[in-house]
């Protein structure tokens, strides 16, 4: 029962946290078409900032501001640059962000060097649930993750700048006819897109190993989720989540984890080729 | 450009006698690499899709050829089977993966990409568990070189010839028709399958090509670099690929390579002076992407090509010989019965019936939104029917895609004008003489450039403006874009003709000029014709018949007179209830 209750546990919150990792990729793909290369060296970015803020020896949860500085920052300098440029060109959108990802990753490199980092944890202890001693910290991981996508699904669906969003992907000659002004919009949209990313990283910093290359297991497997699950719907992001998060866990634990990880990569294929419109799409 | 290339390979040819030896030697891994490059051009350059999982099939050669010179490296006889297999492998391979991806679907968005990235972690995974085969993370090692040739000095000059290979091989094709039509398909796939191509097939050729020349680079690279590991099949290796490409020129056939080598040799120099080379290999990257799209070469051939003069390329005369027969379709009988065809919850042909026996003309009209257009869309493939059948001289033809229609003798005109608008008109009446005429074989021979038909002599006599051969498609006005579409829709030769709204987006004199050409084609009495016009004016010209559309289904059919007295038609078009 026991050991089921952990499984469960471990389920949920693997889900939950892939949810957090593909959100700033769900924004930028999913909703602005962008095919965003360089997302997981934004969620690097995040985690880095975790260690710069505790470099400092300040507060653990000064980084999350951090890391939205850092990132936006970033991000904004990247869309004004680049991105603005190429949103007709998806080809090229990829091979640029491909160029930004390089850049980022050996620029970090440069600053902090190439080797594993290690983060404090700075909620440590263990939590009773279910007769579990469950890590306090993947709790609080996992609360803002739902808080997170959660508090964007409504805010996406009720507010008036989700739906100059909608307007925007819809049509956007008719949306900047009706006084949308598109490309600030985009701008604001790719941005906050790849803050979500970095504050990701910020959250699962303390979790997971901190170095330059990080960024590319998180971009693969956020494209796969994505494709799985649907494009332009947090529904999708969840069942996405969910099923890759699944496979992954499922098939690791009965064989290893080559064939948890080959698992999620046959799947992603299969649903590329038979139905590239993912299990929920928004049309 | 053939002047240019051999230049290019005699130049390399001296590299080892100029520099030293190890300046050869690492040329020549920057040239197998851009062997590679030259076949990603082929397939994005040309035809348009972008593969991302390149060293999947280069690594794949390497594994091959490595194995062989560890097993049986002191003969010939016994390597050259396996370098073989290092070629077809990988080429049947991406093949098969080409043909069951695009079937699936028509353009190349980015999910092919996608698809071929997982494909190669996929073959990164594997290499490097199945120690038994790859020999696991370390590799392949101590791969010897090839019997009788020096590693260091002398392969090189094995390199040099097979780029030369290489290079005749992807220009060849490039002027080959099957280049010519792969240029057609990154530019208007679905045009190109409604002249009756399977575009999947094709291609998934060029995929297969591609592999296999970067199968023939890895045979290579296995004895070169006296060790294969898992990295040679991997995403950073594909990746870099592409970037190469990207930065040399994806559309040129010497791009590739000299992106690899600027590229690698960049990287050697600034290594050493320059810890954080990457950054500046990355900058050069994105300034690349966004300034100059078509690469490094690219870019100086286009200047080039500004500088010179226009050449008039007057191969107007190069079409001397009669091509050769197509397959006489002499079907009249276009029968639709009870279609339903409903796209979510929109009934769009709500049980139409009808049909259609004589060879004359029968106007298709209706409202808006009566579903006009779906009746041919649903013929040719490109909407599912839920229920009903559709006969097409007497066998149901339900179903069947759009290339299938062609070759059954179905020609269809858009109702926008859809040419191929980066070839030229001369080119783009290549691509209707070919259509249901070219043979596989004929893909690859210079033949079906001189063919010509009679009907191009007829079609020239009504669009004058065909003959300025050597003019972009896409320079063309609006209406002659319509013209030329018309033109080459005709050159199929059809028995039955499709003509979605010909004359919109014409002037009154374009109208007339349209009309009188129809007019013209339909006079022999052997073509069946159904256009799609809302133009009265143009209907009372034409029409032998007129069937009346409302709300997807049939509403009257008659002559003019008959439509025109009909209470119901008139009910329909005069804004009162039904």
């Amino acid at each position: 029962m026991e050991l089921f209750a952990l499984y469960g546990l471990n389920f949920i919150y693997g889900i939950a946290t892939l949810g957090l990792i593909v959100l700033g990729l769900a924004v930028v793909f999913g909703l602005l078409g962008v095919m965003n290369m360089a997302h997981g060296e934004f969620v690097m970015l995040g985690a880095y900032s975790v260690l710069i803020v505790q470099g400092q020896g300040l507060p653990y949860f000064l980084s999350f501001p951090l890391a939205v500085l850092i990132c936006g920052f970033v991000g904004y300098l990247v869309e004004w640059s680049m991105i603005r440029h190429l949103y007709t060109r998806p080809f090229d959108t990829l091979l640029a962000t491909w160029g930004i990802a390089i850049l980022i990753r050996k620029t970090v490199e440069v600053i902090f060097g190439r080797g594993y980092q290690s983060v404090n944890q700075t909620v440590t202890g263990t939590v009773d649930i279910l007769g579990v001693d469950y890590p306090a910290y993947r709790l609080v991981v996992f609360v803002c993750a739902v808080t997170l996508l959660v508090g964007l699904f409504i805010w996406y669906r009720r507010s008036n700048t989700g739906a100059r969003i909608k307007a925007m992907i819809a049509n956007p000659e008719l949306a900047q006819a009706m006084g949308i002004n598109t490309a600030r919009l985009a701008r604001g949209t790719f941005v906050f897109g790849v803050c979500m990313a970095g504050l990701a990283g910020a959250l699962i910093a303390p979790l997971v190993r901190v170095e330059p290359y990080m960024g590319l297991d998180y971009l693969l497997s956020s494209f796969f989720i994505l494709v799985v699950g649907g494009l332009g719907t947090l529904e999708g992001l969840f069942i996405g989540s969910s099923v890759i998060g699944g496979v992954d866990v499922a098939v690791s634990a009965f064989f290893d984890k080559t064939s948890g990880y080959l698992a999620v990569l046959v799947i992603s294929i299969l649903f590329l080729w038979l139905r590239p419109e993912g299990l929920y799409a928004r049309r | 450009m053939r002047a240019v290339s051999i230049l290019a390979i005699l130049g390399l040819l001296v590299v080892p006698f100029v520099g030293d030896s190890f300046m050869a030697y690492q040329l020549g891994l920057y040239l197998l690499f851009g062997i590679v490059g030259q076949g990603i051009a082929l397939c994005w350059g040309r035809a348009g899709f972008l593969p991302l999982g390149q060293a999947l099939f280069f690594g794949i050669g390497a594994y091959i050829s490595g194995y062989a010179l560890k097993t049986y490296g002191d003969s010939y006889v016994a390597l050259i089977p396996f370098m073989l297999l290092a070629i077809l492998i990988p080429g049947i391979l991406a093949g098969i993966i080409g043909a069951l991806v695009f079937s699936r679907s028509v353009g190349s968005g980015p999910y092919f990409s996608l698809i071929t990235l997982a494909v190669s972690m996929v073959g990164f995974q594997l290499a490097n568990s199945l120690e038994w085969l790859t020999g696991g993370f370390n590799g392949l090692t101590r791969i010897p070189g090839l019997p009788g040739i020096d590693t260091y000095e002398t392969l090189y000059f094995v390199i040099v010839p097979a780029l030369a290979l290489s290079t005749l091989l992807v220009a060849y094709i490039l002027r080959s028709p099957f280049g010519q039509l792969l240029a057609a398909i990154s530019q208007n796939e679905e045009r190109a399958q409604f002249f009756g191509f399977k575009t999947s097939s094709l291609k998934a050729l060029a995929f297969g090509i591609s592999a296999a020349i970067a199968g023939f680079a890895g045979a290579l690279y296995a004895p070169h670099q006296g060790i294969v590991t898992p990295q040679a099949v991997g995403f950073l290796l594909s990746a870099e690929l592409v970037i190469w490409t990207a930065v040399g020129g994806r559309s040129t056939l010497w791009g590739p390579v000299v992106g690899a080598v600027v590229i690698g040799f960049l990287a050697s120099e600034l290594r050493d002076i320059f810890q954080y080379w990457e950054i500046v290999v990355a900058l050069v990257f994105i300034g690349v992407v966004l300034k100059f799209p078509d690469g490094i070469v690219g870019a100086i051939a286009s200047v080039t090509t500004r500088l010179r003069r226009p050449v008039s390329t007057a191969d107007g005369n190069r079409r001397k010989q009669t091509a050769p027969p197509r397959e006489q379709v002499s079907e009249t009988a276009l029968v639709f019965e009870d279609i339903f065809v409903q796209v979510g919850p929109v009934k769009i042909l709500d049980g139409l019936t009808f049909s259609l026996d004589e060879k004359n003309i029968t106007c298709l009209i209706g409202p808006n939104g009566a579903g006009k257009t779906s009746v041919f869309n649903a013929m040719t493939g490109k909407l599912p029917i839920r229920a009903g059948n559709i006969q097409w001289g007497g066998t149901s033809v339900t179903g069947k895609q759009g290339f299938e229609m062609t070759r059954l003798g179905i020609g269809r005109k858009f109702q926008v004008p859809s040419v191929f608008n980066d070839l030229t008109i001369s080119q783009n009446i290549d691509i209707a003489i070919w259509s249901n005429r070219l043979r596989f074989t004929d893909l690859f021979l210079t033949s079906p450039y001189s063919w010509t038909s009679g009907i191009l002599k007829q079609v020239e006599d009504v669009f004058p403006f065909l003959k300025v051969s050597n003019k972009k498609a896409g320079d063309l006005s609006q209406g002659q874009r319509q013209m030329l579409e018309f033109a080459m829709t005709i050159m199929t030769e059809p028995a039955l003709l499709l003509l979605d709204e010909p004359c919109a987006g014409l002037s009154t004199a374009e109208t007339h000029e349209m009309i009188g050409a129809i007019e013209a084609f339909n006079a022999g009495g052997d073509m069946t014709t159904v256009i799609i016009e809302h133009d009265m004016q143009v209907v009372e010209r034409l029409a032998d018949k007129v069937l009346v559309m409302s709300q997807g289904r049939l509403l009257a059919e008659g002559s003019v007179a008959d439509i025109k007295a009909d209470p119901a038609v008139q009910a329909v078009y005069g804004g009162g209830t039904k």
